[in-house]
């Protein structure tokens, strides 16, 4: 079919290459593109010193010669300190990696000290565009069963839909199919959060009450109805209120404590510490 | 032996692209969007090996992925199902030797797996309806899986030819007596 084989390879390198090039610029944050900056200075701050030095010379400022022979000594010197500096590093980083994985552990557990909890990790994240499935690292033998709640240090996080012997599925918030009762935490007015398809993990609260005062930047939280979510877990803040012709139809976007893209280590609620609390459960 | 080879070659093909898309494709998105790979593996083997082949193996993925990430069971089976029948009628009145018919025929059963998917979902599931979201997102799924559509197409075609060889039936072609 090919007239020729050479072009049809080229064709698929071609594409190989814009793709990635789509890929990247269309996850590229305007935070991630210092890079760019850094790169710019490193071409321009070498001319950018030479110049000031010819300023220098010109003015009888001229040192650079005199100490040039130390200067090289010092240089190596700094360098070999340079290598050893950045060994330190790497092994350091490595440490800090694992203390930051347990403290994380540790905070979540002592912040929510009222749950007999298991700390979990994500094994598996959900294929589809449509849906917001993960897959954490504990299961039935060890004590998880279906619609417990799930939380990290932020706030909630889903509840457990299926558990196999050594993992668990769990339905997240922001996930299309789910509904959560929530209350605002200053006004104490109930409402109702649904996940939706929005990629920013984001959901949207109907249901509001006509006579409820709402601001942006209400704290929500989860209300205890519905026998799954105890009360008084951390959702999400409100980030915008869409007003509509009739007050009844109006609606909140709440941002999500918890950042779905980079959520790696949580908690499941396998019970209560204390008898009072929980009475959603 | 031929038989055999050729069902080992799917299997590991179904593997190969279970992992790809799990791992590879869970970052290496489009505006967060993920392409879908299954769609892709089930329309070709279905257009090369054939409809009896096609239908179980796009069945079996699906239940595969249903009980593996799925909320409900069946949501996935069905709708690879039905994109194997359907590439078995692509197969009858359209050429698999051209990229861009392939291509073409790929954006349609991207397009028609999804909207089935999430219409089965509204029913089963009673998620929200959010026409404009899911178009955004369809629309960059379907340029997606056409780009690796282009890329991939060389190797399809020759685990293809393999396969037809396999299990498809010389075409008598009547109309050239």
């Amino acid at each position: 079919m090919y007239k020729n084989k050479k072009t049809s390879i080229t064709g698929i390198i071609i594409t190989i290459v814009i793709l990635i090039i789509i890929v990247i610029i269309s996850n590229i944050k305007i935070q991630d593109v210092a890079y760019i900056e850094n790169a710019l200075g490193v071409v321009i701050m070498p001319i950018q010193n030479g110049l000031t030095y010819l300023k220098n010379w010109i003015s009888g400022n001229n040192s650079f010669f005199s100490n040039i022979n130390t200067l090289q000594e010092e240089n190596e010197a700094l360098k070999k300190k340079n290598i050893e500096l950045e060994q330190s590093l790497r092994e350091l980083e490595i440490i800090k990696s694992e203390n930051d994985t347990l403290r994380e552990y540790v905070n979540l557990t002592d912040k929510y000290s009222e749950y007999k909890t298991l700390p979990a990790y994500v094994i598996q994240r959900d294929i589809s565009n449509y849906s917001d499935i993960i897959i954490i690292n504990i299961g039935s033998k060890e004590g998880i069963e279906v619609n417990m709640p799930v939380i990290s240090e932020q706030g909630l996080v889903g509840h457990i839909i299926s558990v196999t012997d050594h993992t668990a599925k769990v339905q997240t918030i922001i996930d299309t199919a789910s509904t959560i009762s929530c209350t605002i935490s200053s006004s104490r007015d109930k409402m109702v959060a649904r996940g939706t398809l929005q990629q920013n993990s984001t959901l949207k609260a109907t249901f509001i009450p006509t006579e409820a005062t709402i601001l942006e930047g209400d704290s929500v939280e989860t209300s205890g109805i519905g026998g799954i979510y105890p009360k008084g877990i951390h959702i999400g803040t409100i980030s915008q209120i869409i007003n509509t012709k009739n007050i009844t139809d109006r609606y909140a976007i709440i941002q999500t404590a918890v950042d779905f893209n980079k959520l790696e280590t949580m908690l499941v609620i396998v019970g209560n510490n204390e008898s009072n609390q929980g009475e959603g459960t | 032996m031929r038989k055999a080879v050729a069902i080992l070659i799917l299997i590991l093909t179904f593997f190969i692209t279970y992992l790809l898309q799990v791992n590879f494709f869970s970052w290496f998105t489009i505006a967060s969007i993920k392409p879908n790979l299954f769609i892709i593996l089930t329309l070709f083997v279905s257009l090369f090996a054939g409809t009896k082949v096609g239908i179980p193996y796009g069945i079996i993925i699906g239940l595969f992925c249903d009980l593996l990430l799925g909320k409900t069971i069946g949501i996935n089976a069905v709708m690879l199902g039905i994109i194997a029948f359907v590439a078995g009628y692509l197969d009858k009145n359209f050429s698999k030797e051209s990229r861009i018919t392939i291509m073409l025929m790929v954006m349609g059963v991207t397009c028609f797996f999804e909207l089935g998917s999430y219409i089965m979902q509204i029913i089963e599931l009673s998620i929200l309806i959010e026409p404009l979201p899911f178009l955004i997102t369809l629309l960059i799924e379907i340029f997606y899986n056409a780009i690796l559509t282009i890329i991939l197409y060389p190797i399809i075609q020759k685990i293809g030819q393999y396969l037809e060889e396999t299990f498809k039936e010389p075409k008598i072609l009547t109309t050239y007596y």
